[in-house]
């Protein structure tokens, strides 16, 4: 209990390190951008006949704040604010907190993005094997030549092949939109459903985009765990055919999960083609949104949720890895 | 002793080939050898002689490429395990036959302790006494002098060469085989680790009465606990016979080349003289006449177009055109 105790504090303190140097180089890209719309919403007021004092108290009414001071003193109070769990004020939606858009439209990715990779590794992790052992056959290369192929079309592609196929050539399930609006929200049949139909298309890009790369790193850890001298052994002492499917598919699938955390954090960042392609209210799209409007506050907001997402991934695939494989938990005893 | 269920074997005209871009080569060449029930026979030979093919072979478990062409492994109890396939054989492996890895070898899941894996291995044998199963492979360990109880909560990683090679033996006795197939079982350890590894083989094999091969390259290994010796060179065995004998008198010029090549621990190193060339290899081996007559003293004209054939005489089998060359009619018949 106390070696993962103190694994963790390191993971922690190193993540910690990491978001802050994340924080800072996207405050300073994102100051760097140019247009500033508070400084144009002034301007604007100004060329309209105000007087500059009065634009002023005008802009910081809708903005609720103004930014003042250098950039060194907005960044100490941009960081201060951090650490008390403010994210700031939204720009393009006047009076509302970054952390109330950045919550409503996490849902929207978090759980499309772990349906579609879940859904792709089992699918991928399952085939690989069967690829490994079949390697020879006609079925083995069918699922590897399916892998190499869907592994190099990239996402945003097989996304606009999906919407062309499911909802264009074949319309059986909607292209946009997370719901339809005929229904009322809430825990009851149509609107359930609803919901389920508009998350199938992006559900399925996402699996299809991540599923080549399961299948080919499956099929490659597989045929390296054949060749281990403890297969054989366990071949000659005559293990019955499931057990040694487990011994093989446990030994193989222990590097996979190193990826899959590390696809999951990375797929929050794809999520920002595949949420624009189907118009789907996450964070992706948040993103693109921001940075056109020139909302800094949540353009800074949404950066922090994706790094702290692929900090929190890392750690959580380091602590898995320990419990699965005794040799990393020995190690970290030592 | 129950040396009545120490099961015999007989290896007959055993071909073994490996599919190769070259075609299918030869690493077994018609190869007979018997193991009589209860004894500790010895195979030694260079690398690639073909050894550890013979080895698997009696489990019909030579690994692709490779496949056995031609011949038959006669076991006590089990029938021709060249015909044996699917379940038969699986059975066959582990209850009937226990083979023991090369000590360095990897041979246990990384990821599961040792007694899970023996759990493992009983639920592939149907045991239903699995308690049982345990207590039994407590007992052996303890018997090799180790600590039963902490082995087998234990990982592979947490154990030593020493340790995972008795692990090794554990699991080829714990379903109680009676005919043990160790391959270069002390290669790879000490010189402590490997005497205490012989001694336990060795009273193993007497008390639980097996029938033991152990294939070896240290002829000091295979001098210490065998009681036959077959010498393996290019695929064939070339001489077979008692140990004392086959190395006190060996008769053929391959067997006779290796023991004076041995170093004496004390005397002039220069006295140890090494064989001239190099073994065979897959490729190389000569498909007409004698394999070993590139390197031959004794090499005379025949050896150049035929093989020489097996021939039995004072319980000794050589294979060589110029060995004694004998007077009375030759009778082809393999050391029994």
């Amino acid at each position: 209990m106390k070696t993962v105790v103190r694994r963790l504090s390191g993971h922690l303190a190193r993540g910690l390190a990491m978001i802050w140097v994340v924080t800072t180089l996207s405050f300073v890209i994102i100051r760097n951008i140019p247009g500033d719309p508070v400084r144009g919403q002034y301007e604007k007021l100004i060329e309209q006949g105000m007087s500059p004092d009065a634009a002023e108290r005008a802009t910081a009414a809708l903005y609720g704040f103004l930014p003042k001071g250098s950039l060194w003193s907005q960044y100490v109070d941009y960081l201060n604010g951090l650490l008390h769990g403010n994210l700031g004020q939204s720009l393009s939606t006047p009076g509302t907190g970054v952390a109330t858009i950045i919550g409503s439209a996490a849902k929207w990715t978090i759980l499309p993005v772990l349906g579609g990779t879940l859904l792709s590794f089992l699918l991928g992790v399952t085939l690989g094997v069967y690829a490994a052992i079949k390697r020879s056959g006609k079925l083995g290369d069918a699922l590897a030549i399916s892998g190499s192929l869907l592994h190099g079309i990239p996402q945003y592609v097989i996304g606009l092949l999906v919407v062309a196929v499911f909802s264009t050539l074949w319309p059986i399930l909607p292209a946009g939109g997370p719901v339809d609006i005929d229904f009322a929200p809430g825990f009851n049949g149509p609107y359930i459903a609803s919901l389920i139909q508009h998350a199938t298309l992006p559900v399925l890009t996402y699996a299809l985009a991540s599923y080549g790369g399961w299948i080919l790193a499956m099929k490659s850890s597989v045929a390296t765990v054949l060749g281990d001298d403890f297969i054989m052994a366990a071949e000659l002492r005559g293990m019955s055919r499931g057990i040694l499917f487990r011994y093989i598919a446990r030994n193989a699938i222990l590097p996979l999960f190193t990826i899959l955390a590390l696809s999951l954090g990375l797929l929050f960042g794809g999520a920002i083609f595949i949420e624009s392609i189907f118009n789907y209210p996450g964070l992706g799209l948040l993103l693109v949104n921001s940075i056109g409007a020139r909302d800094y506050a949540l353009m800074g907001g949404t950066f922090l949720v994706l790094t702290v997402a692929i900090v929190v991934a890392n750690i959580a695939a380091d602590l898995l890895y320990a419990v699965i494989d005794p040799r990393v938990r020995k190690g970290a005893e030592a | 002793m129950t040396r009545t269920s120490a099961p015999g074997v007989r290896v007959k005209d055993l071909t073994v080939v490996y599919k190769t871009p070259a075609g299918e080569l030869p690493a077994l060449g018609g190869v007979s050898l018997s193991l009589a029930p209860g004894t500790i026979t010895g195979i030694v030979g260079e690398s690639g002689s073909g050894k550890s093919t013979l080895a698997l072979s009696l489990l019909n478990a030579v690994q692709p490429p490779g496949r056995i062409k031609e011949g038959s492994v006669e076991i006590d109890g089990l029938g021709n395990v060249v015909e044996l396939t699917g379940e038969e054989l699986r059975r066959a492996r582990g209850r009937q036959v226990g083979y023991v890895f090369q000590a360095a070898q990897n041979s246990l899941n990384p990821l599961k302790t040792v007694g899970k894996q023996l759990l493992d291995l009983g639920r592939s044998h149907d045991f239903d006494d699995l308690p049982a199963l345990l207590k039994d492979a407590r007992a052996l360990l303890g018997r090799m002098g180790l600590d039963g109880g902490r082995v087998l909560d234990s990982y592979q990683h947490e154990l030593s060469g020493g340790m995972r090679q008795r692990v090794g033996i554990m699991f080829a006795l714990v379903l109680n085989a009676h005919l043990v197939v160790l391959d270069e079982p002390t290669t790879a350890l000490d010189m402590i680790t490997q005497a205490a590894i012989l001694k336990i083989v060795r009273d193993v094999h007497h008390e639980r009465g097996l029938t033991t091969l152990i294939i070896t390259h240290d002829m000091g290994v295979a001098a210490e606990v065998t009681d036959s010796l077959a010498v393996m060179y290019g695929g064939r065995v070339v001489e077979h016979g008692p140990t004392t004998e086959v190395l006190g008198s060996p008769r053929h010029p391959y067997t006779k080349g290796l023991i004076r090549a041995i170093p004496r621990l004390s005397g002039d190193i220069d006295e140890a003289r090494a064989l001239p060339g190099r073994p065979p290899t897959l490729g190389t081996i000569p498909k007409q006449g004698c394999v070993f007559r590139e390197r031959c003293p004794m090499r005379i004209a025949v050896c150049d177009t035929v093989d020489p054939e097996p021939v039995t005489r004072d319980a000794r089998t050589v294979a060589c055109h110029a060995v004694g060359r004998p007077a009375t009619p030759i009778v082809p018949k393999e050391y029994v």
